[in-house]
């Protein structure tokens, strides 16, 4: 009889993975190179090495977004464009292990006015300036949110080159992308949407125990580098429950990518959220659900922002 | 009303400091409604607040000078900001978690000047109020006499207003707690010897007097000798208050006589130098119509033979004639309270005088009741009411004519015995001030249990005499200094007419009493906790009743800890009355002692 899991992340989330019963669904074209660490024929769960000890400082990084208004211009020859005012935030926590503290260090905050329409100007609303960010093309209102994620990229990108200790390890909610150049890097992808390994690889995947790896592979796309995926623990047992991808600068050695793999097996697993907390657990991690959380305090309040903006515009045409 | 311009010109003057020169504690909270009475403040990472702490903020106004409002710290409170769940500590803890530790402190504004009832503006910066600031915050530069009661949390002096302790604006003291720890005793002794001492009552302070009742253990029968136990700290704490550490410097103590002993010695056990006996005669008993005071529990009251207790006392002050010591009555020769009793109801029972004793409506049942109490009363005060001491003999308590304070032991008698002394004495003392008709020399009256003597049900002679002290004796001088373990027992008039409320450890039942209303609930909860030494006073011109400890007595209070006595003490090893002074006495030639 089929044994049936129920996801552990908020249907509102979408699925940890998204595909069919065999894992990711959608097969990637990447060239992946799985004979790194060992032989594909060999592949089986690697636990932490023995020795092996998180660094005493984890700093992590992630960034928020929130649509605060959309809007409507009203152009001279009469044509209309869509527009959308988003608040943006990025910040760094650090997690200093040994002494028991988790703070944030950096948080910035920024706000745009995303807009197709040639004609539209900052929107200043009190203390508040909403920041025009042109978009190309016709502007629809849908494709407007798309465009805020760019500058947040950009936001998480300035924020991580931040000072560093030597021992320590920074872990980037999502993909590397263009952080690869940052030493000691992770990039931690919760939401598997590629398929990157062959069926008989996947079985080593959804065999992994909590705390286990696979071995390194390597990626070969544009954004590519070296990547394995690890089970957290707190998953509902399911299959595909509880793993991550995580990736390293395609720059290092092989050698220093199995480092860093061995390290993030040793480190990520104690920062797993529980299911009743949060509703993308395991994957989210605890101090990016508490960094998330002070970073939408810090957009500010949502009611009081439309207020400001729908006052704005109003004198504005008056 | 604070009047600004007077201000300026007392030498203690101080205003709200407008720009202290302390670093800021915090900053007005704007996520809790900041009102003009009551705002929160958040503290800055670095610093804190702790209870009863004193803080200055100020608003600023468009078409006027800035308000200044201060206040003491009533509430204090630290969360983690960011944290959803309980269990969330533990990850923080670890370091997993990002989150902030934010306290925040709850303001109870105590002055607010000028006058201006605005709430300070979320985000204004808060000090600490130092100094005079802190001085104008509690009112303390408003109060021209101030007597020093201990010091704050902050180790800085706190002071009473002498104005609502003297009659001037209010008088009398209601001190509340458990037994044993709220050291209510002390804490009334203390101020007592910082009125004596203070010198801020002038020559009132100085002429007063105090009538303390030593209801427990011999404990208040030292306050005259020298505490061994006095240390440096302590010394220092007094220095602090700008009061020596020095025992009372002039006491007079009084104790019944011991039971069976026909020459009339003190009854007491470790005091032996400086003790008068107290008693009254047969013939002061019959013309001061002394006997309802032996019908004093409130009990008493309800029942029928108080009429003839009154037809008694009329009758024996009508018949009763002197006589070397004791009275003459029908003829007879009466010698002691035993034979009296005896001869009442002898008289009462005799159908024929019956009625010339209790008037003629009276049924046998109650006499009956009326003799059986009485009777009960032999053993009881036959040694406090006397017909074969000397009349000459100085045996009653006065304290015009005693020592500055005058100590009355009243530990080692019976119920019955207690009330009578408390209720003959207090009634003497207050009959004399209605006589001489001034508020001058203050008297002062500490009686502890007073739920035992002014119990809020029933009456008795003793709450009538405590209730005209509690309602009149502000004007005519005589301030009451009650303690009680539950203050919702005691008269409620009594209660009110109280300006100055303390409080040391309250039962947790009791502190929910509305007799407590004026602690804001924080401190109701304290007041569970209290250390001995702590106790919180409300006085009517500050809105907050302060939090004081007070020191650990400069006097003696118990055996162990007592210097050597006094010089003036030593005079008598039995008795302070000097034998030898009967002598010299006008028509004294046929009482020769000797």
């Amino acid at each position: 009889m089929t044994r049936m899991f129920v996801d552990a992340w908020d249907p509102s989330y979408g699925s940890s993975f998204e595909g069919g019963e065999d894992g990711p669904a959608s097969p990637s074209s990447a060239q992946v190179d799985t004979d790194v660490e060992v032989p594909a024929a060999e592949w089986a769960p690697i636990d932490v090495p023995p020795g092996r000890r998180a660094p005493d400082v984890v700093f992590l990084v992630d960034g928020v977004r929130r649509n605060d208004a959309g809007l409507w211009t009203q152009e001279e020859d009469g044509t209309s464009y869509a527009g959308l005012a988003a608040s943006f935030a990025a910040g760094v926590v650090r997690c200093d292990l040994g002494r028991g503290s988790a703070e944030l260090v950096d948080a910035r905050v920024g706000r745009g006015l995303f807009t197709a329409s040639p004609s539209a100007q900052d929107l200043q609303t009190g203390m508040i300036r909403y920041e025009v960010h042109r978009v190309s093309g016709q502007g629809e209102a849908s494709k407007l949110p798309a465009a805020v994620q760019p500058q947040l990229t950009a936001l998480e990108i300035e924020i991580s080159a931040m000072a560093r200790q030597t021992e320590d390890l920074l872990v980037v909610d999502g993909p590397l992308r263009n952080r690869r150049h940052l030493p000691r890097t992770l990039g931690f992808v919760k939401r598997q949407q590629s398929q990157y390994l062959s069926a008989t690889l996947n079985a080593v995947v959804t065999a992994l125990k909590p705390g286990q790896r696979t071995p390194v592979f390597h990626l070969g796309t544009v954004w590519g580098g070296w990547s394995w995926y690890l089970r957290l623990p707190g998953g509902s047992g399911a299959p595909w429950s509880g793993i991550v991808r995580v990736e390293c600068s395609p720059d290092l050695t092989p050698e220093q990518a199995i480092e860093l793999a061995e390290l993030s097996g040793a480190t990520l697993p104690r920062f797993a959220s529980s299911a009743y907390k949060d509703p993308r657990a395991p994957q989210n991690l605890v101090p990016i659900a508490g960094l998330e959380r002070r970073l939408r305090g810090m957009l500010g309040d949502a009611r009081v922002l439309h207020r400001a903006l729908t006052l704005a515009t109003s004198r504005n045409r008056a | 009303m604070i009047r600004v311009s007077d201000e300026a010109e007392l030498p203690r003057s101080g205003k709200l400091n407008a720009k202290p020169d302390n670093d800021p504690v915090g900053r007005v909270l704007g996520t809790a409604d900041a009102t003009p009475l009551q705002f929160w403040t958040a503290v800055t990472p670095g610093s804190y607040l702790q209870l009863d702490d004193v803080v200055v903020t100020q608003r600023e106004l468009p078409d006027r000078e800035p308000v200044t409002i201060a206040g003491v710290v009533t509430q204090v409170r630290a969360r983690h900001e960011g944290a959803q769940f309980d269990s969330d500590v533990f990850a923080i803890a670890e370091g997993t978690l990002p989150a902030l530790v934010q306290e925040a402190a709850e303001i109870t504004t105590t002055r607010v000047d000028p006058e201006l009832y605005v709430p300070p503006a979320p985000g204004a910066v808060v000090h600490r109020a130092e100094g005079s600031a802190r001085d104008a915050a509690l009112h303390f530069d408003r109060m021209e006499r101030r007597i020093p009661m201990g010091t704050g949390r902050d180790g800085v002096p706190v002071f009473l207003n002498a104005d609502f302790l003297d009659g001037t604006r209010g008088a009398h003291v209601s001190i509340s707690g458990i037994s044993g720890v709220a050291t209510k005793t002390s804490f009334a002794t203390f101020l007592l010897y910082s009125v004596f001492r203070s010198g801020q009552l002038g020559a009132d302070g100085a002429n007063a007097r105090a009538l303390i009742f030593n209801v427990k253990g011999e404990d208040l029968l030292f306050l005259d000798h020298a505490n061994t136990k006095l240390d440096q700290p302590t010394t220092a704490a007094y220095k602090l208050l700008e009061l020596p550490a020095t025992p009372f410097s002039d006491v007079r103590v009084y104790a019944p006589p011991r039971a069976g002993d026909s020459s009339g010695a003190p009854d007491v056990s470790s005091r032996l130098t400086g003790v008068d006996a107290f008693y009254w005669t047969l013939e002061e008993f019959c013309d001061r119509k002394l006997l309802p005071y032996v019908f004093a529990d409130a009990d008493d009251e309800r029942q029928q033979y108080t009429m003839v207790v009154h037809s008694v006392t009329a009758h024996l002050n009508r018949y009763a004639v002197a006589a070397e010591g004791g009275i003459s009555i029908d003829g007879r020769r009466i010698s002691s309270y035993g034979d009296l009793v005896d001869h009442i109801v002898e008289q009462l029972t005799d159908d024929d005088t019956r009625s010339t004793w209790a008037g003629s409506a009276v049924n046998m049942g109650t006499v009956n009741a009326f003799a059986r109490r009485l009777i009960g009363s032999k053993r009881d005060l036959s040694r406090l009411i006397r017909g074969d001491l000397a009349t000459r003999r100085p045996h009653q308590i006065k304290t015009a004519e005693s020592a500055q304070v005058t100590v009355v032991d009243l530990h080692n008698l019976p119920d019955r015995a207690q009330r009578f002394v408390v209720g003959v004495t207090l009634k003497t003392e207050f009959d004399e001030k209605e006589k001489a008709g001034t508020g001058r020399p203050l008297l002062f009256v500490v009686l502890d249990e007073l739920n035992k003597y002014a119990p809020r049900e029933g009456s008795s002679p003793i709450k009538e005499v405590l209730l005209d002290i509690a309602e009149r004796g502000r004007s005519l001088g005589v301030i009451l200094i009650g303690a009680q373990q539950t203050a919702s027992e005691v008269e409620r008039r009594i209660v009110t007419n109280s300006a100055i409320r303390v409080v040391g450890r309250l039962d947790p039942a009791e502190a929910a009493r509305p007799e407590y209303g004026f602690l804001p609930p924080a401190m109701r909860q304290r007041a569970l906790l209290a250390r001995p030494g702590t106790m919180f006073v409300n006085q009517p011109d500050i809105p907050v009743p302060l939090c004081v400890e007070f020191p650990f007595p400069a006097w003696a209070t118990r055996k162990s800890e007592s210097g050597p006595p006094p010089a003036a003490s030593m005079r008598s090893i039995v008795q302070g009355a000097d034998p030898f002074a009967v002598v010299g006495r006008p028509g004294a030639d046929d009482d020769i002692p000797f």
